[in-house]
């Protein structure tokens, strides 16, 4: 044996516990639940695990109520983090210069995101409250009829967007903010001394040059908005009916309700499938975009 | 009427007045260098001429019409960036060519254009690559480009070659002169180099704590600069001042005497004492000479000539001698003087008498 092999050996030993802290950590309990995901197991009443094969997918897609709450939470997703989008990136446009008080509008601007998203849901559903509730106080003082927010399908998914983009919106400013502040001067001064039109400036040169990021924000906002469950579950508890049930929560219900853990594991590597394969179409079309700049 | 001009300009941040009541005169087609030590409200002084730094006060003319109230686009200016400033996601040619598609100019006539440019300043291989993939020379090319294709009526330099290494920086500073004068564009220019100064320069603002200390040709700063800033800062090595006293058609440097010239004599007539100031490479014979024994502390051989930095008393003073002149450090050496080249300051004041 050579010298030079024997500490190359060695380094496997030294790559081992880590190795081992990853798989204990992250990867059992991905592959405990793809196992579980095979079976039927139900804690009650507790049956012994058995193994079903992809009887539990086949329920999970066979279900309309995974499709609808699929569709759901994409319309949710979509539109609320457009919107976020749209509104955030204005915020910070707007606070990169510097309107007067533009000190006390960033720390105002940023409030929303540090609540605990239960803490805003409760917020959101006593603000939206039909008898107590401020929205319809006003609504009624005006003359109008009460509105019930969270009992009408198309009106609660509304107030969950709306509360979704309240909460979320500070994140692409702070981000966004970042970014714009991040871009050189003097590219921008250039510009103006080209005579450049505000807009123009805009559309060319500045939403061009923070594309990366933007594609960036709106990924991790794509991807963390599929998760919603907190917000639905306070607010509406996925009701009227299934109306406002996102994929996360039905996931919850049919595993803490009905305790079917193996149809849940088997919703959960679907879900998985589902954001993967819109992540990655999302990134190719956010690439062709790109590329179109670069 | 100057094609450019500046009356009592002025600029402060907050309380801090950076730009005292500032007055200049650019005529038009003239390449005017504005340099100074850092801090010294040149570069300030360009972005108000921009319109990118509004004015605390004054005016602003170009080409006869009052900009002090003018938006940076609307003045006809052209400005070069320190660091290219380039559109980072547009290749060579939209760079260019971008500002002109923009106000609507016909794409054939903006191609025309932007070939033109591209030849003049050897860009033509690069015209559809990002500036990502060019040079630091290549891209301050672009930024030139970009530029002068909007034919402005002025265009405005930034330390524009700061980035640049020292050999690129030598090629550019030719380049840029020639293609000023060939275009015959007014141009200002601002740099921190006295050299770049120096050899691009038809004139020379040297700016000092916001103020003008000189505006004068190049040779003239050299020759006969107004006060003690303006010879400390042009030349190098730079100037070696003493504060000595007169009497007997002489100046007594530490307990040295050195004969003055005719012309010193005049000058200093009825003077008891005086900034006496002379230039390390005017150590040399003359028509009217005199002996200074100093004391080499090192030699900084360069080839063509030695520098010898040494002290006089408790002077410092710097000597340029021939490469074989017998020095060695520590020990007393006498050089001779160019008494006619020797510059005289008021020393209250710093002003050249």
């Amino acid at each position: 044996m050579s010298v030079g092999t024997a500490p190359d050996r060695v380094k496997y030993l030294f790559i081992w516990p880590a190795f081992l802290v990853v798989l204990t950590v992250s990867l059992f309990p991905l592959i405990y639940a793809l196992i579980v995901s095979f079976q039927a197991v139900r804690l009650v009443p507790p049956v012994p695990p058995r193994f079903v094969g992809l009887d539990n997918y086949a329920q999970v897609l066979g279900s309309g109520r995974f499709w609808g709450a699929m569709w759901t939470t994409t319309i949710i997703v979509f539109v609320s983090v457009a919107l976020q989008y749209v509104i955030g990136f204005t915020l910070a446009l707007v606070l990169h210069h510097n309107v007067p008080g533009a000190a006390l509008y960033r720390v105002s601007f940023l409030l929303p995101m540090f609540l605990a998203p239960v803490g805003v849901a409760l917020i959101a559903r006593m603000i939206f409250h039909p008898v107590l509730g401020p929205v319809n106080a006003l609504i009624t003082g005006l003359g109008f009829p009460t509105v019930t927010f969270l009992t009408d399908p198309a009106l609660a998914i509304s107030v969950l967007i709306l509360v979704e983009v309240w909460q979320w919106t500070p994140f692409v400013v702070l981000l966004m903010l970042a970014g714009l502040q991040g871009l050189p001067a003097e590219v921008f001064e250039a510009a103006r001394v080209d005579n450049i039109p505000v807009l123009r400036r805009f559309r060319d040169i500045t939403f061009p040059m923070l594309l990366p990021l933007s594609t960036a924000v709106v990924f991790i906002r794509l991807i963390e908005g599929y998760k919603v469950v907190d917000t639905a579950f306070v607010l509406t508890g996925g009701g009227p009916g299934t109306a406002t049930e996102t994929l996360t929560l039905y996931a919850y219900y049919e595993g803490f309700r009905k305790f079917n853990i193996g149809m849940t594991s088997a919703l959960s590597f679907v879900f998985l499938v589902v954001v993967t394969i819109a992540g990655t179409l999302y990134l190719v079309a956010a690439q062709r975009l790109a590329r179109r700049y670069r | 009427m100057a094609h450019v001009n500046l009356s009592q300009v002025r600029k402060s941040f907050g309380s801090v007045e950076v730009i005292p009541p500032l007055d200049l005169a650019i005529e038009e087609g003239e390449f005017i260098v504005l340099v100074g030590p850092s801090g010294c409200g040149k570069t300030t002084t360009l972005r108000m001429v921009a319109g990118l730094e509004s004015t605390t006060g004054g005016r602003i003319d170009i080409a006869g019409r009052d900009v002090t109230a003018v938006r940076p686009g609307e003045r006809n200016c052209a400005m070069v960036f320190q660091n290219y400033a380039l559109y980072p996601h547009m290749s060579v040619r939209q760079n260019i060519g971008y500002a002109m598609k923009v106000h609507g100019m016909p794409a054939a006539e903006i191609a025309k254009r932007v070939d033109d440019t591209a030849a003049l300043l050897g860009l033509a291989p690069y015209l559809d690559r990002k500036p990502g993939a060019l040079s630091g020379g290549q891209r301050q090319r672009v930024a030139i480009g970009r530029a002068l294709v909007r034919q402005p009526e002025v265009f405005l330099f930034d330390e524009p070659l700061s980035n640049l290494d020292a050999k690129l920086r030598v090629e550019m500073r030719a380049e840029i002169k020639i293609l000023q004068r060939r275009l015959g564009t007014t141009a200002i220019y601002v740099t921190h180099d006295q050299v770049e100064a120096m050899t691009m320069a038809d004139r020379v603002v040297v700016m000092n704590g916001g103020r003008i200390e000189q505006v004068a040709a190049p040779i003239t700063l050299y020759e006969k600069p107004a006060n003690r800033f303006v010879a400390n800062f042009i030349g190098s090595p730079a100037m070696n001042f003493f504060e000595v006293t007169v009497g007997d058609g002489e100046i007594a440097l530490a307990d040295q005497k050195l004969s003055l010239a005719p012309s010193g004599r005049a000058t200093l007539a009825g003077r008891r004492t005086v900034t006496f100031g002379i230039r390390p490479e005017h150590m040399r014979e003359g028509a009217h000479t005199a002996r200074l024994t100093l004391v080499p502390d090192a030699l900084e051989p360069l080839g063509a000539h030695t520098l010898i930095i040494g002290h006089v008393g408790e002077h410092r003073i710097t000597a340029q001698v021939d490469p074989r002149f017998p020095a060695v450090p520590g020990q007393p050496c006498a050089v001779t003087i160019d008494m006619e080249q020797a510059h005289f300051f008021d020393p209250d004041t710093g002003a050249r008498l």
